[in-house]
């Protein structure tokens, strides 16, 4: 028997967007969804972690120190979830990323150097890391725990790249209550799903271009099922790329103006590269913008303006080529654009006006939907949905949205020509029960073998195998006589059930098919980097005592070496020995600058350092009054 | 006797494309897990698993002949004389043989 709960006695259920580069957690509280600041004010965190010898550091912490630990700052966790090292895409990416990835039995690993240790870990420990930041972000500020999230993913992403997100909010002790697509967020967060009925359902294009990635989905949404229809798109165009093309064209023009060549410089391309991306943002609002870079190279300074017009030209072929995505997305989803209901902009490039105008032209002057900061757009929906997956089914506005999880691939048995007999197609809504009757190929056959497959061939052996079970003991009868049932149970937490009873004899078999038989992951390894995570977790608050026991006795030492240089009244002697002494513990600290010590030896030095000044500063004051 | 879809949805014979869509969507909100506690969820996933099905047949034109003629029975074990329409060529083929190895 099942103990009804209050489902809101477990808190509130927040909305994580796992974004490539950044990720943003929303919440849904006094009736409306609240996307939450970090603890540096930033309403979207980098999807960074950093590796240090003091210590872990994640999102701004992280990204704000990339250029000094690129190997050992890990980012584009989501490239490599739930992939095989043999990807192409990842043999792809590889090239890309500072930091080193091993294959480990087909398992990609990031290998990384903290504290000193080389220490290899899986994509989903990097990404449990982000969901970890993203939960204490939430924490911090609703007050008080946050076990259930929602988290999003990409449309294209299959069901073990799902699973491995899943699994990444496990390893981060967190309870996933729901995986949802981030163009469907986008598409609740514009309350689509109920504005207006139509007829044959809604089509909806989803256009999401971020920094580093492009995206376009178009979404069928019909009585509260969100049907992909199709996705296409560019897995590495976005607004870094536009940042390079004004990058080259500055270093060009500082070349001609001042006939040096900046290309080589790392720190002066990086302060260029910062400015780059601010004028990029500047322009989406205004027609013009000022650069100005006190001493950029070798003490000359650069002062440039920058026209809109000249920006797009810079990208134009970038900008145009955005459009061939929705193209073909409409062709593969066999639609015309002139049936499109709604256009909707998520990610930060979609800021850029002239993308806005490109896009509005192609769908001949239809009005675009971007009403919602499209940075925070999926976190938007995924809060929505946590909300009403979390018991808040009291307000109004959600009260009446229901998403209907649906199958993302067809369910089927392979019969004895080794074809894949679906029984449950794909995009099927769950829960669901399916039956199907099966017989036997043979006379006096008395036992059947039922291969459970998913996926769309009709070849079953292309599809992929979740597992086998067998039905015995079937009457001895003539073949195709028996009659054998099949069902297919799938509950609202996909987990599949396919049972087989025979009818005359009643004699039944059944296998379960739970998210684990397609986990990449086996539960040993998960426990094992639930611990882990603990443990890093601990390190994480031992290292914030180290460094504030270490900040105590740097602020001590230099405020003694400033108090001695300042007084006349002491006499030179004791003036020798706390100079001494400061510039012994200084000595240490800059040895150790790397590393962080145990808190006692920070403790010791700081008493040490203590029982030398004190009682001469107390001797000076006695002498004094 | 089998099932009756049209009672699960609470609708009548000739219900119109558009009366079932809304008589389903009235339901689902009703009945999907998501909308109801812990405690109730069994019930409710199986509640709605029915609505799915009786919605999934009714609205598919050559499902809801197919049941109309010969009942629930017919649909699940493809046993019915072959309709006209081709779309449901796929269910000519009722038995999935599979052999014993």
């Amino acid at each position: 028997m099942s103990i009804a709960f209050d489902a809101k006695g477990e808190g509130l259920a927040i909305g994580i967007d796992l974004g490539t580069t950044y990720s943003c957690v929303g919440v849904w509280q006094h009736g409306r969804v609240e996307i939450i600041a970090n603890d540096q004010g930033n309403r979207t965190t980098p999807s960074y972690v950093a590796f240090t010898n003091n210590g872990r550091l994640i999102g701004d912490a992280a990204k704000n120190q990339v250029s000094m630990n690129p190997i050992n700052t890990v980012f584009d966790a989501k490239r490599l979830i739930g992939r095989k090292f043999s990807d192409a895409s990842v043999r792809n990416d590889m090239k890309l990323w500072p930091f080193k990835v091993r294959g480990v039995g087909d398992k990609p690993m990031i290998m990384v150097n903290y504290n000193n240790v080389e220490k290899k870990f899986a994509a989903e420990e990097i990404s449990s890391m982000v969901l970890i930041k993203m939960r204490e972000i939430a924490e911090a500020y609703i007050g008080s725990v946050v076990k259930n999230a929602v988290v999003t993913v990409p449309a294209h992403f299959n069901d073990l790249q799902r699973q491995a997100t899943k699994n990444a909010g496990v390893i981060a002790g967190m309870n996933v209550m729901r995986i949802i697509n981030e163009p469907t967020a986008a598409a609740i967060a514009y309350g689509l799903d109920k504005k207006g009925s139509t007829v044959g359902g809604k089509n909806v294009l989803i256009f999401d271009f971020g920094g580093g990635t492009f995206d376009v989905s178009l979404l069928k949404i019909e009585e509260g099922v969100f049907e992909v229809k199709a996705t296409a798109g560019d897995t590495h165009l976005g607004g870094e790329d536009f940042d390079n093309r004004m990058l080259d064209h500055f270093v060009q023009e500082f070349k001609r103006k001042h006939e040096k060549d900046i290309s080589n410089n790392p720190k002066a391309l990086r302060r260029l590269r910062t400015s780059c991306e601010r004028a990029k943002r500047t322009l989406s609002s205004t027609a013009q913008t000022t650069i100005e870079i006190d001493s950029l190279f070798e003490g000359t300074d650069f002062y440039t303006t920058i026209t809109r017009a000249r920006f797009e030209e810079l990208n134009m072929d970038h900008f145009t080529k955005c459009m061939e995505p929705v193209e073909k997305c409409l062709r593969d989803a066999k639609m015309d654009k002139s049936i499109i209901h709604d256009v909707v902009l998520v990610g930060g490039s979609t800021r850029i006006p002239k993308v806005q105008q490109l896009l509005q032209d192609f769908f001949n002057g239809k009005e675009l939907c971007k009403s919602i900061n499209p940075d925070e757009a999926v976190a938007y929906g995924a809060a929505v949905q946590a909300a009403i997956l979390g018991g808040e089914g009291d307000i109004d506005k959600v009260q009446d949205l229901l998403l209907l999880d649906v199958t993302p691939l067809s369910l089927g048995i392979e019969n004895f020509k080794g074809q894949m007999k679906v029984v449950v197609p794909r995009n099927t809504t769950i829960p669901t029960k399916k039956l199907r009757l099966f017989t036997t190929v043979e006379s006096a056959q008395t036992c059947i073998k039922f291969p459970v497959y998913e996926g769309e061939r009709t070849i079953a052996k292309e599809n992929r195998l979740l597992g086998t079970f067998k039905l015995k003991g079937i009457g001895i009868a003539e073949k195709g006589v028996p009659e054998v049932y099949v069902c297919f149970e799938i509950d609202a937490n996909g987990i599949l059930i396919v049972s087989a009873e025979e009818k005359s004899t009643g004699k039944k078999s059944k296998i379960t098919l739970t998210n684990n038989c397609k986990r990449m992951l086996c539960n040993e390894e998960i426990k094992k980097m639930v611990k882990e995570a603990e443990k890093y977790k601990s390190e994480d608050e031992e290292n914030k005592k180290k460094l504030e026991a270490k900040l105590v006795l740097f602020d001590y030492a230099y405020n003694m070496k400033d108090t001695v240089s300042n007084l006349s009244k002491l006499n030179r002697a004791d003036k020798k020995k706390i100079v001494d002494a400061v510039a012994k513990t200084i000595r240490w600290l800059d040895e150790n600058e790397n590393r962080l010590a145990e808190c006692e030896e920070y403790k010791d030095k700081m008493t040490k350092l203590e029982n030398i000044c004190i009682p001469i500063f107390t001797e000076m004051y006695k002498g004094a009054s | 006797m089998g099932v009756d879809y049209y009672n699960i949805l609470k609708v009548n014979r000739n219900a119109s494309e558009d009366d079932l869509k809304k008589a389903y969507k009235r339901l689902a909100m009703i009945w999907h897990p998501d909308k109801n506690p812990a405690g109730k969820r069994p019930e409710a996933e199986s509640k709605f698993k029915q609505i799915s099905e009786a919605y999934d047949v009714l609205s598919d034109p050559t499902k809801r002949q197919i049941y109309d003629l010969y009942g629930e029975e017919a649909l699940k074990s493809g046993q019915f004389p072959p309709p006209s329409s081709s779309r449901s060529a796929a269910t000519h083929h009722p038995h999935y043989y599979n052999h014993h190895r």
